[in-house]
Formats: structure tokens, sequence, C-alpha cells
């Protein structure tokens, strides 16, 4: 097998971590790391998901609850559009429910964050069957 | 046929209804247990799936005592300054 050169492997690297932020657990899973990958997307996008039913979508808020929004879109770029589409609409938005909500979606953008630092520590350090192996030359 | 799906939908619309009571607090635990699974997820180099539950069931119970022990001091500290 060849060695990388830095650059590809600096390429390799950049994939690794906007994969890992566009799906949570895109980037354990490009490293061939499947199972992390399905673990890390399911409890990412259940807290997520789950901090939009206990909140509406009316949570998703890049003027009103900037700082909160910073963590919110950490899950995936995805929640720029639902923030698009959360500030065409009116949706209700108020009380404790919205603290529980802000805390549910901004903490699953963190934790995204963790994993996107691990899948991409993960692809430097050579841990997981990464993909793109060349077979052994033959004798 | 689609109504069980239109009102799971309509409940991303409308907030759920949370008052101010102590019951309240128990929705931290959702949020203990998904911080217990996805760190000792990036911490495992292979996973296995029994390991990775008992794993995150200890550290879950660990967070969640900490937790409550540091109710249990602000509450005091809170019922002190009151008395």
């Amino acid at each position: 097998m060849k060695p990388r050169s830095s650059v590809d492997h600096s390429l390799w690297l950049l994939l690794v971590g906007i994969a890992a932020w566009a799906v949570p657990g895109g980037g354990h899973f490009l490293i061939g790391q499947r199972k992390h990958a399905a673990v890390l997307f399911v409890t990412i996008a259940l807290t997520f998901a789950a901090g939009l039913y206990i909140g509406s979508i009316g949570i998703i808020d890049s003027v009103g609850a900037k700082p909160w929004y910073m963590a919110q879109i950490l899950t995936s770029p995805a929640v720029g559009l639902l923030g698009q589409i959360a500030q065409k609409g009116e949706y209700p938005v108020y009380g404790h429910p919205a603290d529980y909500a802000q805390i549910y979606t901004a903490l699953a953008g963190l934790l995204n964050l963790l994993c996107i630092l691990n899948a991409v520590y993960r692809a430097y350090s050579g841990i997981g069957e990464t993909i793109g192996h060349e077979e052994p030359p033959h004798a | 046929m689609h109504e069980p799906l239109f009102c799971v939908l309509a409940g991303f619309l409308a907030p759920l209804d949370i008052g101010t009571t102590p019951l309240s607090l128990l929705w931290m635990f959702p949020l203990l247990a998904s911080i217990a699974v996805v760190y000792k997820t990036t911490r495992m180099r292979i996973l296995f799936f029994k390991t990775l539950l008992a794993e995150s069931l200890i550290l879950f119970l660990t967070l969640s005592g900490f937790m409550i022990l540091a109710g249990i001091v602000l509450n005091l500290v809170v019922w002190l300054a009151v008395s």
C-alpha cells in the first residue's frame, strides 16, 4: 500500500469532519466504524428530535437566540434549513418547554461536536477500518 | 389512516405542557442517558453492545447520582439561607 501524501491525508480528515457534521455519526461511518456511527446517529438524532418535540421547531431562532442557535447548528447543517422554516411560520415558543427544548437541542449539537472531533482524531490516528485501502501488490 | 403520523408531526409545531413542578426535573434523565451513551461510544475503540450498555448505565447512574446530590445540597443551602 502506498503511503498517503500529507495533502491527501488533510483532505481525508476534512472530508471526515464535514461528513460528521452533515450527519451525526457520518464521520465514523466513513472511517468504517459502522456500529459507532449507528449508535451516535440514533442517540443524537433522538435527543435533537426530543428537543423539537418538547418546544416546537420555533426554538430554532437564529436571530433572537443566537448563542443557542450556534450550538444547535453543530448537530447538522439541516438545522439551518429548519431555522429558515421556523422563521417563516409563527410557531409558539414559551416558558419551561422552551428552556428544556433549547437545552436538548443545544446539547445534541455539542454532543455532535464531540463526535466530529472523535471521528477526525480516529481518522488521523488510523483507528477504524478506513475505506480506500489498496490491494497489496501480487508478487 | 395517517392520523397518528399527523399527530406526531403536529407535536413538533406546538410546545408540550411542562409545568414548573419538581416532577419537571425528570426531563434531565433522558439527557443524561444521551450524554452517557455518546461519551462511552466515543471512548470505545471497538464497540460491543453489551459492554456499551453496561458502561453507559454505570456512567448514567453516576451522573444521576451527582445531579441528585447537587440538588440536595442546593436545596439545603437555600433552606439554611431562608431559615
